[in-house]
C-alpha cells in the first residue's frame, strides 16, 4: 500500500481542481461514527464495504499521537486496548467537533482518558493528547482529517483511482456550524463532500431501495410503506420516520439526542466506582491509566451483558483502588433508565411529528451499535407495538450502504435494473429562525420542514423612531435565543423613522437544493410599494469560532436597542 | 404569528415584486391571480442569475404553473383520494426535485418542487383541503402565491386534537417518571398499567 499522506492537503476551505476523469466519478459513502467508522461503494450492481488490510469492514474512530506521526484505526491496530492507557490516543472526536466549551456535551468528554480542558466562557475546548510526556493539542477537525486520509488511502488502493467526492453521513442532531467543520475536516482530507446525509435518511433510502426491489419482483403495486429508524451509535441517537412509495423516501419527521453508548458507559463507570469523576481529575499520566482501565473494562462489561444476565467485572485501578462486582443487566438498565426514558421520549415525539400512528407503521428497523442491547430493542418494539424488527439491515452496516447508495444516485449513475431509481425528499431536522419578542427563539422555518424550502415571517420594532435592527439568527429547538445554535447576525440600518410596530420588517430563509441556507431582510413601510433600504441577504452560518459568547457581547452591546417583535394577529 | 397572505415568491421578478393592486385582504373575491400587496416579497432568482434576459423565458413554464391549482398542479381530480394524492405527489417529486434536476436548471425545478409540495401539504391534510375546497367553491381563485393562509401548520385548527393529546400524556407520563426517581407509589406497576390509572382518574374527573 502506498505511503498514507498524513500531511493536510490544503488549508483553504475548498481544494484545489483536480483532474477530469472520463467516466463518472461515483462518490464513495462514509460513516464516521463516534466510536467506528466505515466506508462503501456502489459497485455496479451492489454496495460493497470496503475492508482494511486487516480484513475489517468496521474500523475503530480512534487516532493515536506517537513521536510526530499520528496513526488512525484504519491502518494501524491498537497492540492492546491498552494502548488507551497512554493518553496518546483521541477518540470521540465526533461528539466534540464544532461544539464550545460551555456545551454539557463537552463537560461529559472531560473524563475521557485524554486531556479535553475547558474554560467555560463559549470558545473551543482544548484538546490534547499526551505524548512523550508532552500534551500535544489537537482539534477534532484535524483527528477527523487524519481519518478521513485513511480511508481515502483504502479506497483508493483497492478502487485504483482517485477518490474526491464523498457522501458522509451525520447525526440529525448536527448543526449547520458544526457541518461547516465536518466539510473542513473533509477539505483537509481533499474530499469533496458532495452531500451530508443525516444517518436514519440514509437507512431510510436503503430501505426504500430494498422496497423498490421487492417490488421489482413480486411485481406488486408498490403502495406506500411507513418505516420508524431507530438509530443509536455511541455518540448520538436519532429516529426517523419516512414514507416510502415507488423508489421516493419522504422523511416524514426526524427526531434528535445526544445521548448515546457514550452516556450507558460512563453513568456504568460512574456506577462501579462512585467518585470517579474526582479521582480522575488532575489527569496525571497514573489517572489516565486507571481511567483507560476503567473504561475498558465497563466497556466490556456492557458487551457481555447484551447476551448474558449477569457479568463479573474484575479490574485493578492502580493506586490501591479496585473493583471486583458482579453486575447484572437488570442494574445497567437502572442505571442507565434515564438514557432509555429519553429513547422512549424521541420516538413518541418522531411519531407524533409525523402525525403517523403507530398502528401505520410498516417497518421498524434498528440500527447503530447500541441496537444489540436488549433493553433498547424491548423499548423500540414495546412503543411501536410490534414483535418483529425488519429484518435484511446489518445494524452496523446500514448508514454506510445508504450513503454509497446515495453516492450512486447523486453521481448521477444508472442501474439498468432500476436499483437507483431513488430519491430522498429530506426534511429539517432542527428549526431555524431569529431572535425576536424579546429574548425568544422565532422559528422561520420550523423543524421537519421538506427541503428545499422558503419561508418568511414579518417583524416589527419596538421602539418609535428605531431606524436600526440586529438580526441573529439561530438555529434548534429552545424556546429561549441562547438555548439554540447561534448561525450569524447582521444590521439593518436606514430604516425609516417611524412609531414602533410601524415598519414591517421580513425576514425570508431560503434553503436551496444544495442544503444552503440564505437569510434575506428587507424593510417596508405601510403604503409603499417599495422596499425602503436595499435588502440584506447573508449566506449562512457565518459565525466562526467563539460563537458562544458573540451573542452575550452583542446584548451588553446593544442591549433591546435594536430588537424585534413578531407582528400579532389583528382581531 | 402571522403570515401575511400577500407574502409570495414570485417566479419573474427578482428580489422584488412591485404590487399592482392594494388588496391585502385575501378573501375579496378576485378572479385571477392576487399580486402581492405592498409586501416585500422575495424571488427565487438570485442577482446573478437575472442579469439578463435569459431569465425571463426561463421563467415561463413556472409562471404557468402558478395559475394552475392545486388539483391540476398534481394532475389529479377535485375528489381524488388521499392515496390518489400521496401518489401524484412522490410522482412530481421524482420528476421536478432538485435532486433530478438537468445542470443549470436547478432553480426552476427548485420553484417547482416547493409549488407540488405545498400542493400536496395542503391537500393531504383535511382540514386545510377544506378550507382550500371552500374557497375554491366560492370562487376565490387565488394565485398560488396567495394561499399562504392555507399552508402554516400552527395557524390551522388541529382536528386531531385528540388523538394529539393522547401523545402528549404519554410524553408528559415519560418526564414525570424521569422526574420522580424515588420508589414511588407505581413502583410495582407497569408502565401501560399507570396510563390506565391515569386515564380512569381522567375520565371520573370529567
Amino acid at each position: 500500500m502506498a505511503e498514507p499522506a498524513y500531511t493536510v492537503a490544503s488549508d483553504s476551505e475548498t481544494t484545489g481542481e483536480e483532474k477530469t476523469y472520463t467516466l463518472p466519478e461515483i462518490a464513495i459513502g462514509i460513516d464516521i461514527g463516534t466510536s467506528q467508522c466505515s466506508i462503501a461503494v456502489w459497485n455496479g450492481s451492489r454496495v460493497e464495504l470496503l475492508k482494511n488490510t486487516r480484513n475489517q469492514k468496521i474500523m475503530r474512530s480512534y487516532v493515536t499521537f506517537k513521536d510526530d506521526i499520528p496513526s488512525g484505526g484504519v491502518s494501524s491496530q491498537l497492540s492492546h486496548e491498552g494502548e488507551l492507557l497512554s493518553g496518546a490516543t483521541v477518540f470521540n472526536m465526533k461528539r466534540l467537533i464544532g461544539r464550545v466549551d460551555t456545551d454539557p456535551v463537552v463537560h461529559a468528554s472531560k473524563n475521557l482518558p485524554f486531556l479535553v480542558q475547558t474554560l467555560d466562557i463559549g470558545v473551543r475546548p482544548f484538546i490534547a493528547a499526551l505524548v512523550n510526556n508532552m500534551w500535544r493539542s489537537t482539534t477534532p477537525e484535524e483527528v477527523l482529517a487524519i481519518f478521513l486520509v485513511e480511508l481515502r488511502a483504502l479506497a483508493e488502493a483497492q478502487l485504483k483511482r482517485p477518490i474526491r467526492n464523498v457522501v458522509l453521513t451525520i447525526p440529525v442532531s448536527f448543526s449547520r456550524f458544526q457541518l461547516t467543520r465536518i466539510e473542513r475536516a473533509c477539505a483537509m482530507a481533499g474530499l469533496h463532500v458532495l452531500r451530508l446525509m443525516p444517518e436514519p435518511t440514509a437507512v431510510a433510502l436503503l430501505y426504500a431501495q430494498h422496497q423498490q426491489q421487492a417490488s421489482h419482483e413480486n411485481m406488486g403495486s408498490g403502495s406506500e410503506k411507513i418505516a420508524l429508524i431507530f438509530n443509536m451509535g455511541a455518540g448520538y441517537c436519532d429516529v426517523a420516520v419516512t414514507a416510502t412509495a415507488g423508489g421516493v423516501s419522504q422523511i416524514k419527521a426526524l427526531a434528535r439526542s445526544t445521548i448515546g453508548g457514550e452516556d450507558l458507559l460512563q453513568n456504568m463507570m460512574r456506577h462501579l466506582l462512585p467518585d470517579s469523576e474526582n479521582i480522575f481529575k488532575s489527569h496525571g499520566v497514573k489517572e489516565i491509566e486507571s481511567m483507560a482501565l476503567l473504561r475498558v473494562a465497563t466497556q466490556d462489561a456492557i458487551h457481555r451483558l447484551s447476551s448474558d444476565n449477569n457479568v463479573q467485572v474484575d479490574v485493578d485501578l492502580g493506586n490501591g483502588v479496585k473493583i471486583s462486582k458482579v453486575v447484572d443487566r437488570e442494574e445497567f438498565e437502572e442505571v442507565n433508565r434515564s438514557v432509555f426514558e429519553k429513547c422512549e421520549s424521541l420516538i413518541i415525539q418522531c411519531l407524533q411529528d409525523a402525525r403517523v400512528e403507530v398502528e401505520d407503521v410498516n417497518d421498524v428497523i434498528i440500527v447503530g451499535g447500541c441496537s444489540y442491547i436488549p433493553r433498547v430493542k424491548n423499548l423500540v418494539t414495546n412503543i411501536c407495538k410490534v414483535k418483529e424488527l425488519y429484518k435484511g439491515m446489518n445494524p452496523l452496516e446500514a448508514a454506510v450502504c445508504g450513503a454509497a447508495v446515495e453516492g450512486a444516485v447523486a453521481s448521477g449513475i444508472n442501474d439498468p435494473f432500476g436499483n437507483l431509481d431513488l430519491l430522498t425528499i429530506q426534511a429539517t431536522p432542527l428549526a431555524i429562525g431569529i431572535r425576536a419578542d424579546g429574548n425568544n427563539f422565532v422559528p422561520v422555518i420550523p423543524r421537519n420542514t421538506t427541503m428545499p424550502a422558503r419561508k418568511e415571517l414579518v417583524f416589527t420594532t419596538v421602539h418609535d423612531n428605531q431606524t436600526e435592527a440586529l438580526i441573529l439568527v439561530y438555529e434548534g429547538e429552545g424556546n429561549k435565543a441562547e438555548e439554540n445554535h447561534l448561525l450569524g447576525y447582521f444590521k439593518i440600518m436606514g430604516i425609516p423613522a417611524a412609531p414602533k410596530g410601524v415598519p414591517e420588517i421580513n425576514v425570508c430563509m431560503d434553503i436551496d437544493a444544495a442544503n444552503v441556507l440564505r437569510v434575506l431582510a428587507g424593510v417596508v413601510m405601510p403604503g409603499s410599494r417599495q422596499p425602503a433600504v436595499p435588502v440584506m441577504e447573508v449566506r449562512m452560518p457565518t459565525v466562526e469560532d467563539g460563537h458562544g459568547w458573540c451573542a452575550e457581547a452583542l446584548n451588553r452591546n446593544y442591549g433591546a436597542t435594536l430588537d424585534l417583535v413578531t407582528i400579532q394577529k389583528k382581531a | 404569528m402571522r403570515f401575511y397572505p400577500g407574502l409570495t415568491i414570485t417566479p419573474t421578478d427578482h428580489r422584488f415584486c412591485v404590487p399592482t393592486a392594494t388588496n391585502p385582504v385575501s378573501l375579496r373575491p378576485i378572479i385571477g391571480p392576487i399580486k402581492c400587496p405592498n409586501r416585500v416579497t422575495f424571488s427565487f432568482k438570485k442577482p446573478r442569475a437575472t442579469l439578463n434576459g435569459a431569465a425571463a423565458t426561463e421563467d415561463k413554464p413556472a409562471t404557468a404553473v402558478a395559475d394552475l391549482s392545486f388539483y391540476e398542479l398534481l394532475g389529479i381530480s377535485e375528489s381524488g383520494s388521499l392515496m390518489e394524492i400521496k401518489q401524484a405527489y412522490k410522482q412530481l417529486a421524482r420528476k421536478y426535485h432538485p435532486d433530478v434536476s438537468p445542470p443549470g436548471r436547478l432553480e426552476e425545478y427548485t420553484k417547482r418542487f416547493i409549488r407540488v409540495q405545498e400542493a400536496y401539504e395542503t391537500l393531504s391534510d383535511p382540514t386545510r383541503r377544506a378550507m382550500y375546497d371552500n374557497d375554491m367553491a366560492r370562487g376565490v381563485h387565488f394565485a398560488f402565491n396567495a394561499r399562504r393562509s392555507y399552508h402554516h401548520r400552527d395557524q390551522v385548527v388541529e382536528h386531531k386534537s385528540e388523538w394529539k393529546s393522547r401523545w402528549q400524556s404519554q410524553l408528559s407520563e415519560l418526564k414525570r417518571r424521569s422526574r420522580s426517581k424515588s420508589k414511588d407509589e407505581g413502583k410495582n406497576m407497569s408502565w401501560a398499567a399507570r396510563m390506565r390509572q391515569q386515564r380512569n382518574e381522567s375520565s371520573d374527573e370529567s
